[in-house]
């Protein structure tokens, strides 16, 4: 999930020295992107059958997680106690709040040098994630690590470092941000997502074109009937190359066809 | 002598039909990929490692090592021809190279990058066998804290020798390990980080995010660009291949010291072939008597920096067959590649398994020569194939790259994730952050946190033991004063320069 989030960063195109607007806002989305990421496998759940809370309960939850993480945390820390708190006011303690501490900073200053400071940032978001992911494994225990030592000190660590890179980014001049293009990365991505989704019901010769052709959209210089033609040799010749020259068992006609 | 019964035991297995078909296929492969800008040497060794799955041991690292090597052959015809480097090892190539042959001198300037590659790659072939059984022994003499140490230091070598900031590429090696965290805890067995994802709970496949960020990231980048790229061809035929006598006695020298420089880097952890050529360049330049020389032709600046990277591609096995540490993203695939055969890469490789060990050394040599010819004679078949257009090239690479994913582990998932990481991959590269530290640090990730946990069982929970061990806190000193040296300012502006030149 910090893999998807990573990219929604993208996109963000901020003036030179200028305050971004932009680019806080999309650290407030990413702030709350595990949360909707959730909600939108909940409602995913709806139609297909998936082993998670419903979407109202997931709303709630994270809702109710939110506004009471911090009395939660000040009650937990008066009673002494050792009460577990639940993942999600955990979620809202160790990755929302800090998040929308730094978006808000963001909107303050002006990073200097962008490229760096947002790549800093998200880097602090993924080792913020990382720190939550691995809240509910056990820590040291005496002088033998448990399961959650090494990914602690790791993502410890690249919070710092991605802290270090975003400060050096805000305060010392440097590169802007690349532009985004979108069309390679959307069609390259669709030719990958047809590919994995199709290759086991419609095999090889189906999706092997299919992909191709999607992949072929992504430049504006494809050419149809030239793509069409190398796409159907290719197809064939991996057809023959994988399951018979190399012998690896992969489906190359369609499901139903064989039925 | 020990060595030359076991060279001799080496030629003996490298020599048989089906490894020499496998060295002349890595062979062909590397020259392929190496020519044709836009597919890597790591996103090919990772999309051929579900291929070996089929092969013996042996063979299978035969290939996949040919490939590596034959790579930087292949670069520097695309260098030289076209002023585009097939292969990131090949950029400085292009300076020299691509001014010579648009002063007809294209011959030559093959033949010399040919020669020198086929003489780095001999001596390094000497070198990886005499230079085995001794750093074998001193590996056994390794315990946990030293293993630790030494992949501490082996990461900082390869952030102090990376491209751009050093602090963000400590990130991503840390982001790295991070990731190699995802999966079954190898002690206690818990799963960590996978979110109760069935395909996660084994791990991030290493072939998967390699393929991501190296693969699918470099198309999607590539494609940016417009995928009409810029190929000036040179087209006038190639004549005379032969160099002259000058051309022979100006870049001995040259090819000598990029023997040396390469070989140095190739061992130290973190090197590998493209520093060294970078490397390379920058010492002929220095030395020349006329430096104004380099950039408009100088054919030391194409035979120096061309035996740098073949010396170093063969000469980073050295770490992986004596240590099991990979000292770069490639060997951190072969690491992959022994792991599918059931080969745990280490010390223990040379005595158990020689026929492998000393099969692949051999091969090396044998695949140079092959390269030799397969390079300078069939040139033009090669070039032919630069006329193939990106927008054709690019659709083919995201099928075989797919295709070879999938049947890794015959998981669709696998494919998803390979794509999500091609896109992380794409956000990386317009953030200026290095992917290679990130492979590197995925793959020694599960190797520090064993040692690490070892080492402190064993001292009790003691954290000083790194440094009362005199090996490993040497082995951590050397780590330090490189890393101070790196951030140093005046250090800095020299380790810049170095990759300014690329761009020039």
């Amino acid at each position: 999930m910090a893999e998807t989030t990573g990219q929604l960063s993208g996109g963000t195109a901020s003036l030179p020295g200028a305050r971004s607007v932009t680019g806080a806002a999309i650290i407030l989305v990413l702030a709350f992107t595990p949360q909707i990421i959730e909600l939108l496998i909940a409602l995913a759940g709806l139609v297909a059958p998936l082993s998670s809370r419903g979407p109202l309960q997931v709303v709630a939850a994270h809702a109710s997680a939110l506004a009471a993480a911090i009395p939660t945390l000040a009650q937990q820390y008066a009673a002494g106690g050792k009460t577990s708190l639940s993942p999600d006011v955990l979620m809202a303690l160790i990755y929302t709040y800090p998040l929308i501490a730094v978006g808000v900073f963001t909107f303050l200053v002006r990073p200097r040098a962008p490229q760096d400071y947002f790549g800093g940032v998200v880097l602090m978001a993924i080792a913020l994630f990382a720190l939550w992911a691995s809240s509910d494994l056990q820590g040291m225990r005496g002088f033998s690590f448990g399961a959650g030592t090494a990914p602690r000190i790791f993502g410890l660590l690249l919070l710092g470092l991605g802290a270090a890179v975003a400060v050096i980014g805000a305060v010392s001049p440097g590169a802007q941000l690349a532009t985004y293009h979108w069309r390679g990365p959307l069609f390259v991505s669709l030719a990958i997502l047809t590919f994995a989704v199709s290759i086991r019901p419609l095999g090889l010769l189906i999706t092997g074109l299919a992909s191709f052709l999607i992949a072929a959209i992504g430049s504006p210089e494809t050419r149809w009937r030239e793509a069409l033609i190398v796409g159907i040799c290719l197809t064939g010749g991996c057809a023959l190359l994988f399951p018979y020259v190399l012998g690896l068992p992969m489906p190359l006609w369609p499901r139903f066809i064989l039925q | 002598m020990d060595l030359f019964a076991n060279l001799a035991h080496g030629f003996a297995v490298a020599l048989s039909p089906i490894n020499l078909l496998m060295c002349l296929i890595g062979a062909l492969v590397g020259t392929l990929v190496g020519v044709l800008p836009g597919i890597g040497t790591i996103a090919t060794v990772a999309m051929l490692l579900p291929i070996t799955f089929g092969l013996q041991p042996v063979g299978a690292l035969i290939m996949l090592a040919g490939i590596y090597y034959g790579a930087q052959y292949g670069g520097s015809t695309t260098s030289i021809l076209v002023n585009i480097p097939g292969e990131a090892t090949s950029v400085v190539t292009a300076l020299d190279g691509f001014q010579m042959a648009k002063q007809g001198r294209a011959g030559p300037a093959l033949a010399i990058a040919a020669i020198g590659s086929f003489f780095a790659g001999c001596v390094a072939t000497v070198l990886i066998a005499i230079l085995g059984a001794p750093l074998t022994k001193l590996a056994l003499a390794f315990g946990p804290a030293e293993y630790f140490s030494l992949m501490v230091l082996g990461l900082i070598f390869a952030v102090v020798l990376a491209k751009g900031s050093v602090l963000k590429a400590i990130a991503m090696i840390v982001l790295g390990l991070l990731l190699s965290m995802v999966g079954s805890d190898i002690e206690t067995g818990v799963s960590r980080m996978a979110f109760n994802i069935p395909e996660l709970a084994d791990g991030l496949g290493f072939a998967t995010v390699a393929m991501g960020v190296f693969g699918f990231a470099e198309i999607i980048r590539n494609l940016d660009a417009g995928a009409e790229m810029d190929r000036d061809l040179v087209q006038k035929k190639i004549t005379g291949l032969m160099p002259t006598r000058k051309d022979l006695s100006d870049s001995t020298p040259a090819i000598l010291r990029g023997t040396v420089l390469g070989s140095i880097l190739g061992i130290l952890p973190g090197g590998g072939a493209v520093i060294a050529s970078f490397a390379a360049y920058t010492l002929e330049k220095k030395l020349a008597k006329d430096p104004s020389r380099f950039g408009r032709g100088a054919i030391e600046g194409v035979a120096a920096p061309e035996s740098a990277n073949n010396a170093a591609a063969q000469t980073s096995f050295i770490p992986l067959l004596t240590l099991g540490i990979p000292p770069n993203a490639v060997m951190a695939l072969m690491v992959g590649a022994m792991t599918i055969h059931g080969i745990v890469p280490g010390p223990q490789v040379m005595q158990k398994q020689p026929d492998l060990v000393w099969g692949m050394i051999a091969s090396m040599w044998i695949g140079n020569l092959m390269l030799i010819i397969i390079n300078l004679p069939m040139v033009g078949i090669w070039v032919r194939l630069l006329r193939v257009p990106y927008r054709l090239m690019f659709p083919s690479i995201v099928i075989f790259c797919a295709i070879g994913i999938y049947s890794v582990n015959n998981a669709p998932v696998d494919v998803i994730l390979a794509g999500a990481f091609g896109l992380v991959g794409y956000w990386l590269i317009k953030h200026d952050f290095e992917p290679a530290p990130l492979l590197l640090g995925m793959v020694l990730g599960p190797l520090m946190e064993e040692n690490l946990r070892r080492a402190l069982l064993i001292s009790r929970g003691d954290w000083s033991v790194f440094l009362t061990r005199p090996l490993s806190a040497v082995l951590l000193a050397i780590a330090a004063g490189l890393l101070v040296l790196a951030v140093l300012p005046t250090l800095r502006r020299k380790r810049d320069e170095v990759f300014v030149e690329s761009e020039g």
